[in-house]
């Protein structure tokens, strides 16, 4: 089979994600970079992780996810209980004498006395991060065996991943899970014993995003361009194809399914620690969409795509946010609308359309922009009658 | 010329003077000849300086039926009733009316007469209040006005003023109060305050010396079902340890209570379930029709609700005190509407709900249009992609909604008829869960008219059947769309309008009903209103269902999704499937 990366897609990839995990940061320890920049800019890296999660599964399997927000914030919620139990004595109850055991103030707040014993392991870093894949992972499983098996697919597989998430969010809203109900977890101190205020600290989780993003890229590029992805792009195009086939599409998807979700909590588990925050606010239903628009208007069915989408629509956000907060929500969704209507492959299909125009017009613009031209020629319909290989 | 009409009238104007004087004397001696009159009592127990005959003044009130009783003895326990002092020796009873002037001064009113309070010369007297000695009451006497008013209001003209005095003077267990209830019982006429009565009587026989007497009274609660006696069987219960035969019937007695409520219980969730099911039927069946028999998902469903919603509000704005919208024109200054409203208020202002009704179907009706034509006309066959860009319509209507009636939520004034509740058998039916219940009925069965008895439907199922082979015959496929949607749409803007009699309307109103409209239609089928129905009525009992026996709302919503989730493995089309030979479906 051939492989579909180019010599040059490889030299770009490399210097960009050279820059990201190597330049950036230096910039910012020379001091030529701000803080707080380096500190946006892990967030948005933590969005493309979502993002991409998404498009492994919209763009290239076609099965809208509305429930990647679920993904992202359990991670987000697995390694907050280690940060959560790693304030130790800096928490406010401890200071005035009313915690002796060391619990979470928000614990302490509803009148605990002792730790649940689910939360007990969470002291342990290692044991966190790995649940941080292996909870949503799980939840992945389940939920995707019982959905794939009776083959929903389409609009009703939205649908649920939604009624899931609601669910999930109705739940995680309660105090007595004592997962911090509302209010979530916040105020954490440390990550590992260093402090989550130092800027050394702050770059520490930038640099592990940019390297955990440039991992998942290169992964799931890879994971696209082998089998495994031809018949994930099967599946997409026609699923009943697939099946009359002799492939089993359901364990396909419930492959890239669980992966998808491993990634999107991935991303949660690194934003939670860049921003401070974690609260059942972040599972509602407009941040799963939020996730698929940026996956849309980076351009679906890319690995690069969704990236560009977050880092855009979420750049563009923040100036909007301050510029014209009335209106933002306003351009976020007549941007969508167009984009869906009349730009299905996103930014990155548009600059490739650009670019064919310019510089290789004899191509056919509308082709699949993963398989770079250059090695196929163009088909051409008097193939028809030839004989077939 | 003297005019010939003058000589007659004189006789007359002497004995029209004549009854005028015999009026005002009468008028004058009635309350010298009988009792005082209530203010006059009342008066008169302010100044008795005797502890035991102040009492008895105050009791002697019992069985009269001055309005001004309750408030004058109110007044007194508030020490807002003062005693002027005109000399030496004597003293009136006067209360003080609202408006201070510059000195602080008040006019003074007196307690006797009801009159201004004046002075030799006839002109009103103005006191300050800090001046002057507030009259006295003691716990015993505040004892005392507090029976009298008790028994005051048992023949009270209201009847359910008259029930709701008879019900807190029969939980109370004062047992000296039960010769008046006795009394009361046999002149009573009205059916639930005689049922009212009984029970209070039965209640205080509970407390009883005699075996026999408390063994009938738990015999007759135990018949009534009285839930509210239930603690006080129990009481009961622990207190007769020495009396087996009482216990036993008060047990028997509690039983049946404990029975009488599990059925109430049970035609309380089911009635509650009925009217959620009703709400989750009226806003999904628009979604149900544009999903079902279009195949598109519009996630802006939730938004045209509101639309509905806030047509409601404005309506009701138009016939009460005007409204105030600010349209947002993108990055320039907002154009500020105000319309002046119609200042209605009684009946009037009631009959707004019913021209709010057919105006949201309209508007939302025209959302719908713009939307189809605009949007979604693109988009037919590409259900997801439908998803997605009425996801964006839908952040966009949301914002349109905050900018122009603002962020919080907008009071919607139900009316009368909408208002109040039936209490059958205990089991509250509050008129609005009714009223939307008959309303589903009424959209379900005039929706089913519409597809199966009119043109416009057969064209809708033509359309949704085969849209290339109606095409072919010669059906305007584009204009069935956008009747379709319009419909569908319509129906979304209904729904609002009852939806804002029972809940909030804000911007982000849709969003609270669109994940469980969404369930609603997938449970029920694609393309089958039947199964809507049972789908919606289902859900909404087995919610209602699940709350009542989990008691945690939340776990049982948690667990209807769940449960929809296992469901739609037995029947991934749902309850009903339509059938077709395409693969894709």
């Amino acid at each position: 089979m051939k492989r579909n990366i180019s010599k040059i897609e490889l030299a770009v990839a490399t210097i960009i994600a050279l820059f990201l995990v190597v330049g950036f940061p230096l910039l910012n320890a020379s001091g030529m970079v701000a803080d707080y920049t380096i500190n946006v800019w892990g967030k948005y890296l933590c969005y493309g992780l979502l993002a991409i999660s998404v498009d492994l599964l919209w763009g290239y399997t076609g099965l809208l996810s509305l429930g990647q927000a679920l993904f992202f914030s359990l991670g987000g919620y697995m390694l907050g209980m280690n940060l959560m139990l790693m304030i130790g004595q800096d928490g406010q109850y401890y200071k005035s004498g009313n915690n002796p055991n060391l619990l979470p103030d928000f614990m302490v707040f509803l009148g605990h006395t002792f730790l649940p014993s689910f939360w007990r392991p969470f002291y342990s870093f290692p044991f966190a991060v790995m649940m941080v894949v292996a909870i949503p992972g799980l939840l992945a499983l389940i939920f995707g065996f019982f959905a794939f098996r009776s083959r929903i697919k389409g609009v009703y597989f939205s649908i649920l991943t939604q009624a899931l998430t609601y669910a999930a969010y109705i739940f995680l809203l309660q105090n007595d899970v004592t997962m911090g109900g509302n209010n979530g977890f916040t105020d954490f101190k440390r990550i590992l014993g260093y402090n989550l205020r130092e800027p050394a600290t702050q770059r520490g989780l930038y640099i592990a995003t940019a390297a955990v993003l440039v991992g998942v890229y290169a992964f799931s590029r890879w994971l696209t361009t082998t089998k495994f992805g031809l018949v994930q792009r099967a599946i997409r195009d026609s699923e009943t194809r697939v099946l009359f086939s002799g492939y089993a599409a359901a364990n396909y998807k419930l492959f890239i399914f669980v992966i998808a979700s491993s990634v999107a909590a991935l991303g949660g588990a690194l934003y939670v620690p860049q921003v401070g925050i974690i609260n059942p606010g972040e599972l509602a239903t407009d941040k799963s969409l939020e996730a698929v628009v940026w996956c849309a208007v980076g351009g679906r069915g890319t690995i690069i795509g969704p990236i560009i989408g977050a880092i855009f629509v979420n750049r563009l956000k923040s100036w909007a946010t301050t510029s014209y907060p009335d209106y933002w929500l306003i351009i976020l969704g007549v941007m969508f609308i167009l984009i869906v209507l009349f730009l299905p492959k996103g930014i990155y299909g548009l600059v490739l359309q650009v670019w064919n125009f310019l510089f290789k017009p004899k191509l056919d613009p509308t082709r699949d922009i993963v398989a770079v031209p250059e090695a196929e020629p163009t088909p051409v319909p008097e193939t028809v009658g030839t004989p077939s290989k | 010329m003297t005019s010939p009409s003058t000589l007659p009238t004189k006789p007359l104007r002497a004995s029209l003077r004549l009854l005028a004087w015999a009026i005002c004397s009468l008028l004058a001696v009635i309350p010298l000849r009988g009792a005082d009159t209530a203010r006059q009592t009342i008066a008169k127990a302010i100044l008795e300086e005797d502890g035991d005959k102040k009492t008895a003044l105050i009791n002697s009130l019992v069985g009269q039926t001055d309005e001004s009783i309750p408030v004058l003895l109110a007044t007194w326990k508030a020490d807002a009733i003062f005693l002027y002092k005109i000399d030496d020796d004597h003293k009136v009873p006067v209360t003080l009316l609202e408006g201070k002037d510059a000195d602080d001064k008040q006019a003074a009113v007196r307690v006797d007469d009801g009159k201004p309070l004046v002075d030799q010369d006839g002109k009103p007297v103005r006191l300050v209040a800090s001046d002057l000695d507030a009259a006295e009451h003691d716990s015993n006497l505040r004892a005392t006005m507090k029976g009298v008013l008790d028994l005051l209001s048992l023949t009270d003209p209201n009847p359910d003023k008259r029930m709701q005095a008879i019900v807190t003077l029969g939980m109370s267990q004062e047992t000296e109060k039960l010769p008046q209830l006795l009394k009361l019982q046999q002149t009573e006429k009205e059916g639930k305050v005689k049922r009212a009565l009984s029970e209070a009587v039965a209640l205080m026989q509970l407390k009883d010396e005699n075996p026999e007497v408390q063994i009938a009274a738990a015999k007759a609660l135990g018949e009534m079902g009285s839930i509210p006696s239930r603690d006080f069987l129990k009481q009961l219960i622990a207190d007769s340890a020495g009396k087996p035969e009482v216990v036993k019937a008060a047990k028997v007695a509690e039983a049946a209570i404990a029975s009488h409520l599990t059925t109430v219980n049970a035609i309380g969730t089911a009635f509650r379930g009925l009217s959620l099911g009703s709400i989750l039927l009226v806003a999904a069946l628009g979604l149900a029709i544009t999903f079902g028999l279009m195949g598109v998902i519009n996630m802006a469903h939730g938004e045209l609700i509101a639309v509905g919603a806030y047509t409601t509000y404005v309506i009701q704005g138009l016939f009460a005190t005007g409204v105030v919208m600010q349209i947002p024109t993108f990055f320039f200054q907002p154009i500020t509407l105000r319309f002046s409203g119609m200042n209605l208020s009684g009946n009037k202002l009631d009959a707004y709900f019913l021209v709010a009704l057919p105006m949201s179907f309209l508007v939302a009706a025209l959302v719908g249009i713009l939307l189809e034509r605009c949007v979604i006309r693109f988009l037919y066959r590409r259900p997801l992609e439908s998803l997605l860009a009425t996801w964006g319509v839908s952040l966009v209507l949301q914002q349109m909604f905050r900018l122009t009636f603002g962020a919080n939520n907008v009071q919607v004034y139900s009316p009368a008829y909408l208002s109040g509740n039936w209490t059958v058998f205990d089991v509250i039916l509050g008129w609005n869960r009714v009223f939307v219940i008959c309303f589903a009925i009424f959209i379900i069965i005039g929706t089913h008219l519409l597809l199966t008895k009119t043109p416009v439907g057969l064209l809708i199922r033509a359309v949704t059947q085969n849209r290339q082979m109606a095409a072919c015959m010669g059906v305007k496929t584009q204009q069935v769309n956008m009747l379709t949607f319009a419909f569908g749409a319509g129906l979304a803007g209904l729904a609002g309008a009852f939806l804002s009699q029972i809940g909030n309307v804000g911007p982000s109103l849709g969003q609270d009903y669109i994940v469980n409209a969404f369930m609603t239609v997938v449970v029920g089928g694609v393309g089958n209103l039947l199964g809507t129905v049972i789908s919606a009525l289902g859900i909404g009992l087995i919610d209602q269902s699940l709350q009542q026996i989990l008691l945690n709302p939340v776990l049982g919503k948690i667990l209807v999704l769940v449960g929809i989730i296992l469901f739609l493995q037995w029947r991934p089309a749902g309850i009903f499937v339509t059938k077709s030979r395409s693969l894709e479906g």
